[in-house]
């Protein structure tokens, strides 16, 4: 039953957020990647307190996450703040570096014993 | 739109293409170049079966605990020029990525250029994508109707 109720909550407010024109064009903009929240506001001509309230709206149901970058804060889709597959790629891009490195020092090792 | 990741990486290594195909997939030669920067021996298993549907298996890790596999199938032998494979990683938690690599040696100034390219991580970005526009799309569905019922 709570977790009906919960998932009713979850619902009202995504469906809340999903009601604005403004909210599902912001969406349909992170589907091409995050965003900054001035890059946001550009194409609709918004200030960005307007847009900041947008995002607010959408955050809270959960549909997008925030982050500080540098002096500014970027939007991105969903609520995985490190996702699996992003995971994966640093895990995959150590054990790349390890390989080469590895090779790098074995080859420079073995010509110096060369010579 | 692509729905996947792709991780590339490159490096220039002081030996012939043929030198160079050998050490990465040799065995006896991985356990030496895999671990020379170790402090200590962080790899505890090497195996290669160097022969299309041969498997080659990684399992090393910062401690016992916390042991990476990484198992690749040989798809494409073309020494010395390339080696196409299908990882299988799975680390401590049990959780698995399939992904697609493809190791190419190119002579370069008496180096070798190794290249790597691995694809197929899913882009979760591109994943949640699709679903909120479902949402989104059902929602301009109720819209259109509404507009269509009571205008």
């Amino acid at each position: 039953m709570v977790q009906q109720q919960q998932l009713d909550d979850h619902l009202d407010r995504a469906f809340g957020a999903l009601s604005d024109p403004t909210r599902r064009s912001i969406l349909t903009r992170l589907g091409e990647g995050p965003a900054t929240l001035s890059q946001l506001a550009e194409p609709t001509g918004m200030t960005l307190t307007g847009l900041s309230k947008h995002v607010q709206v959408l955050e809270d149901a959960d549909l997008v996450t925030t982050e500080k970058v540098g002096r500014s804060r970027q939007v991105r889709l969903g609520t995985e703040r490190l996702d699996d597959a992003m995971q994966w790629i640093t895990f995959y891009q150590r054990l790349w570096e390890r390989r080469l490195d590895g090779l790098e020092v074995y080859f420079t090792l073995q010509k110096g014993t060369d010579k | 739109m692509s729905d996947t990741f792709e991780l590339r990486m490159t490096r220039l290594l002081p030996a012939t293409p043929e030198q160079v195909f050998d050490a990465y997939t040799d065995a006896e030669k991985q356990k030496v170049w895999f671990s020379i920067l170790d402090e200590e021996p962080g790899v505890v298993e090497i195996e290669v079966d160097l022969r299309v549907g041969g498997e080659q298996t990684a399992v090393w890790g910062p401690s016992r605990d916390e042991l990476f596999r990484e198992t690749q199938v040989f798809r494409v032998i073309d020494r010395p020029r390339r080696l196409v494979t299908t990882s299988t990683g799975s680390d401590p938690s049990g959780a698995v990525m399939v992904t697609e690599v493809e190791v190419t040696f190119e002579e370069q100034g008496g180096g070798t250029l190794m290249s790597v390219v691995q694809s197929g991580f899913p882009d979760a970005a591109t994943r949640d994508f699709f679903q909120t526009m479902a949402w989104v799309g059902a929602f301009d569905r109720i819209e259109a109707y509404l507009v269509r019922e009571f205008a």
